[in-house]
């Protein structure tokens, strides 16, 4: 049986590896994110919450995931 | 800016595009020791205009429910959100994370925060007009926290600033107006512009100086959240935001060099006057 690829991308700065082919859709649900919970940027850019579905992640690249905090 | 004249705060309010408010007194919410004790400040200063904003999620473990606490008190009071671009150190930096902001707050405004100097946190003026641009090309209402510099506060006008957001000293420095001089150029250079001090503010005494120089409207946070009592110093800087406002509007006496006698005994010695 042939074993299904994986990628290995940078999430929040750290190495993260996941199947090849994962959408940022399926990535936030499998960190347990509601999809309006968190917001999302690859490789510096914003990915709107609408957009995820297209997005299919590719090796090396940075995801960073933003929530809401208190600000001044 | 408005010219002087005789008031009651309830009938003088500013605007921001279509929004009027009333209050002028915008609040941070960082820094508190409670959601609850947040919440209460919230209610105490009658804001109406709270700032927040946003995190990796991975740089810390939650948020012990200080934003389900804010989003509680803005819907009790009416209150609307200001999310801000902390953290950010380039026009490209900012103009994502303002996305992202807008996507998560639901609001089109934007604190725009883009700092030059990690030591003093004082605004980088260049990335700060790149952002702005582009920001207002995307259909956000910009608050520029920015230098007190008159040149770029045009230059950020003419970008499609609604306003702007000049500091009055560091942030969380808690000095006061460092300079007045400069502050007061910017007020009579640019009468029609809402004018907002932004951060450096520590006691309700600078705020009211602020509305007595015909600023619009002022926000801090760690002036509050940093006191014993933060309810009751919201409850303070409110009073003390009024009471400038009101100055600003009955019109502060100008001052002079040297004494002027108040009382009108005329030109003579009381006493001695006239004694054979």
């Amino acid at each position: 049986m042939k074993a299904r690829q994986t990628v290995t991308l940078q999430l929040d700065g750290r190495p993260h590896e996941l199947p090849s082919g994962t959408t940022l859709t399926e990535l936030v649900a499998s960190l347990g994110h509601a999809p309006n919970a968190v917001s999302t940027a690859i490789n510096g850019v914003f990915v709107a919450c609408g957009q995820r579905n297209d997005c299919v992640l590719q090796p090396g690249d940075a995801v960073l995931l933003f929530q809401p905090i208190v600000g001044g | 800016m408005n010219a002087p004249t005789a008031s009651t705060s309830d009938d003088d309010p500013w605007r921001v595009g279509d929004i009027t408010l009333r209050s002028r007194f915008l609040l941070g919410t960082a820094g508190y020791a409670s959601p609850q004790l947040l919440f209460d400040a919230i209610v105490a200063s009658q804001t109406q205009v709270a700032t927040v904003g946003l995190k990796r999620t991975l740089a810390a473990a939650g948020d012990n429910g200080f934003v389900a606490m804010i989003r509680q008190a803005l819907r009790e009071t009416g209150a609307r959100l200001l999310p801000n671009t902390a953290g950010c150190r380039t026009a490209r930096e900012a103009v994502q994370l303002a996305q992202m902001a807008r996507e998560l707050y639901g609001t089109p405004w934007i604190k725009l925060e883009v700092v030059g100097d990690e030591h003093t946190l004082q605004p980088d003026p260049f990335e700060l007009l790149a952002a702005a641009t582009q920001l207002v090309r995307d259909g956000f209402t910009v608050f520029p926290y920015c230098t007190d510099d008159l040149v770029l506060c045009r230059r950020l006008l003419d970008a499609g600033c609604p306003l702007l957001m000049p500091w009055g000293a560091p942030i969380g420095s808690g000095q006061g107006l460092l300079n007045p001089f400069a502050l007061r150029t910017l007020r009579e250079r640019l009468p029609d512009a809402t004018l907002i001090i932004d951060a450096g503010i520590g006691a309700p005494s600078h705020a009211a100086q602020a509305l007595e120089m015909g600023f619009d409207a002022v926000l801090l946070n760690s002036a509050v959240a940093q006191a014993r009592e933060p309810v009751a110093m919201a409850r303070a800087f409110r009073q003390a935001i009024e009471a400038g406002r009101d100055a600003w509007r009955a019109g502060v006496m100008a001052a002079q060099d040297f004494a002027v006698a108040s009382t009108p005994v005329g030109g003579e010695p009381v006493l001695l006057g006239g004694a054979a």
